[in-house]
């Protein structure tokens, strides 16, 4: 008994993984349409109730980068070092995409609540 | 006290960094993840330091740095993700894997280096049997550990052949639960079954094509003289089969008919040779091999043909319990065959004629 939950659990935790990885995404890109640095970007989104921790999102903000979404400058703020980072031109495009898709995901899944 | 707290402090997360750098691939990234995320600590410290208003103890700096995780799971977290063997190669380590470890180093061991640890045992067979296993495992291992060293090679330089070239066209069809007999599959049977004929000529002149080196001292028994012939009508059998099933693809009754045939007739043949070997005899007991004339009296000789002899009855005894076994499958799917065929001729009956 106590397995079966243990087991229900662990799925339950990594369909939610699964599920928070898309949205986290879009949440960063969103947040990033105003130039921020790692730290209250994560404030940012803990604040609006998406925390995430910073072996999640350093590595998130780089793939990001790479791929040409966002860019990153380092710069003195407060006597200290920063990496400031703000949505690409290409990036504003995606997270437009990305917005549409999850506004159809989102009404899809609306439909498929209410037919249930 | 407020400069010595913050200094404290400072070296807590310094320390940190360090321990978090050392589990990070040496890089530009890697100064440039430690400087991020050493900011990030420090808006941390000083955030909850306004909050208070005042300086944090090294306890409550120790707290955030706990609560940030371990260095090395910080570590891992920051740096690249990458498996030893990723998903896209793992399919293909997995097959390699097993073909090399069952299908080629565990029969190699079983019907090459097993008899010939035993035949050189010197009596001590037990320990020849401990040697054989202990190899085996040992050559388990080499095996998987060089083969995942290649497979994380391959993987770590990115050369992933054939990976993403591949063509829809170009895939198996798709097996029908019907058996069909594919055309390759047939023609290498062919080809194989032709090989397997010479051969069989030829050794009664060249022993050396069936013993190897140990032709200089054995030679075959008389009851090979009574089963050549039947074996060569059987290889001549095993030609015929194949072509047949090439020239007349639509007899589909004919493979399993044959070959249930065959197993028959090749179930009669090793009988006949188990039933000679196991005939009590005076002298020594040669049943498939024997001694060349002049080493007959050599113990050494003598040993190594005992151990041959009994290797080959118990590999004869084990083809016996193989073809048992393939002929019962053999005579199911002749069955299930001869009733689908009747219900396909009942259903093409009762349709109605137009």
């Amino acid at each position: 008994m106590t397995n079966g939950t243990n087991s229900a659990t662990e799925v339950l935790e990594n369909l939610k993984l699964e599920l928070r990885r898309g949205c986290l995404i879009v949440a960063v890109l969103a947040q990033l349409r105003t130039e921020q640095y790692g730290y209250t970007l994560r404030k940012a989104l803990a604040d609006d109730g998406l925390a995430i921790d910073e072996g999640t999102l350093y590595p998130l903000l780089r793939r990001l980068e790479t791929q040409g979404l966002l860019v990153s400058q380092w710069r003195e703020e407060d006597k200290r070092n920063k990496r400031f980072y703000r949505l690409s031109a290409t990036g504003e495009q995606i997270l437009e995409q990305l917005l549409a898709e999850w506004q159809s995901i989102n009404a899809s899944l609306s439909k498929i609540l209410q037919e249930a | 006290m407020s400069i010595t707290t913050s200094r404290t402090s400072e070296e807590l997360v310094e320390r940190y960094l360090q321990a978090v750098r050392f589990w990070l691939p040496k890089s530009e990234r890697q100064n440039d993840l430690i400087a991020e995320l050493g900011e990030d600590l420090r808006s941390q410290i000083e955030d909850k330091e306004a909050e208070l208003g005042r300086s944090l103890d090294q306890e409550e700096v120790a707290a955030i740095l706990k609560r940030c995780g371990a260095p090395m799971v910080v570590g891992s977290r920051l740096g690249p993700s990458r498996s030893l063997i990723g998903p896209a190669l793992y399919p293909t380590y997995q097959f390699v894997l097993k073909m090399v470890l069952f299908w080629i180093l565990v029969p190699v061991f079983i019907f090459i280096v097993g008899p010939v640890n035993l035949a050189n045992a010197a009596g001590n067979w037990g320990a020849a049997i401990l040697n054989t296993i202990g190899s085996l495992w040992s050559g388990l291992f080499i095996a998987a550990g060089i083969l995942t060293l290649v497979f994380a090679i391959v993987e770590r330089t990115q050369v992933h052949v054939g990976a993403c070239q591949w063509d829809p066209f170009k895939l198996p069809p798709v097996q029908k639960p019907q058996r069909k007999t594919s055309f390759s599959q047939t023609f290498c049977e062919l080809v194989f079954n032709v090989f397997g004929l010479v051969w069989l000529l030829l050794v009664p002149e060249h022993l050396w094509m069936l013993l190897g080196p140990a032709a200089a001292f054995l030679k075959p028994a008389p009851l090979w003289h009574a089963v050549y012939v039947p074996i060569v009508l059987l290889a001549i059998v095993n030609i015929l089969r194949p072509a047949v099933i090439l020239g007349r693809p639509q007899w589909t009754w004919f493979p399993l008919t044959t070959q249930l045939v065959q197993s028959g007739f090749t179930l009669v043949l090793l009988n006949f040779m188990i039933n000679a070997a196991s005939q009590p005899v005076s002298g020594g007991w040669y049943p498939f091999l024997t001694l060349a004339d002049s080493v007959k009296n050599s113990p050494h000789f003598i040993r190594i043909a005992a151990v041959v002899n009994v290797s080959l009855l118990i590999s004869l005894a084990g083809t016996w319990l193989g073809v048992c076994i393939g002929g019962v499958v053999q005579t199911w799917q002749l069955l299930r065959l001869i009733r689908k065929q009747i219900s396909v001729g009942r259903q093409a009956a009762s349709l109605p004629v137009r």
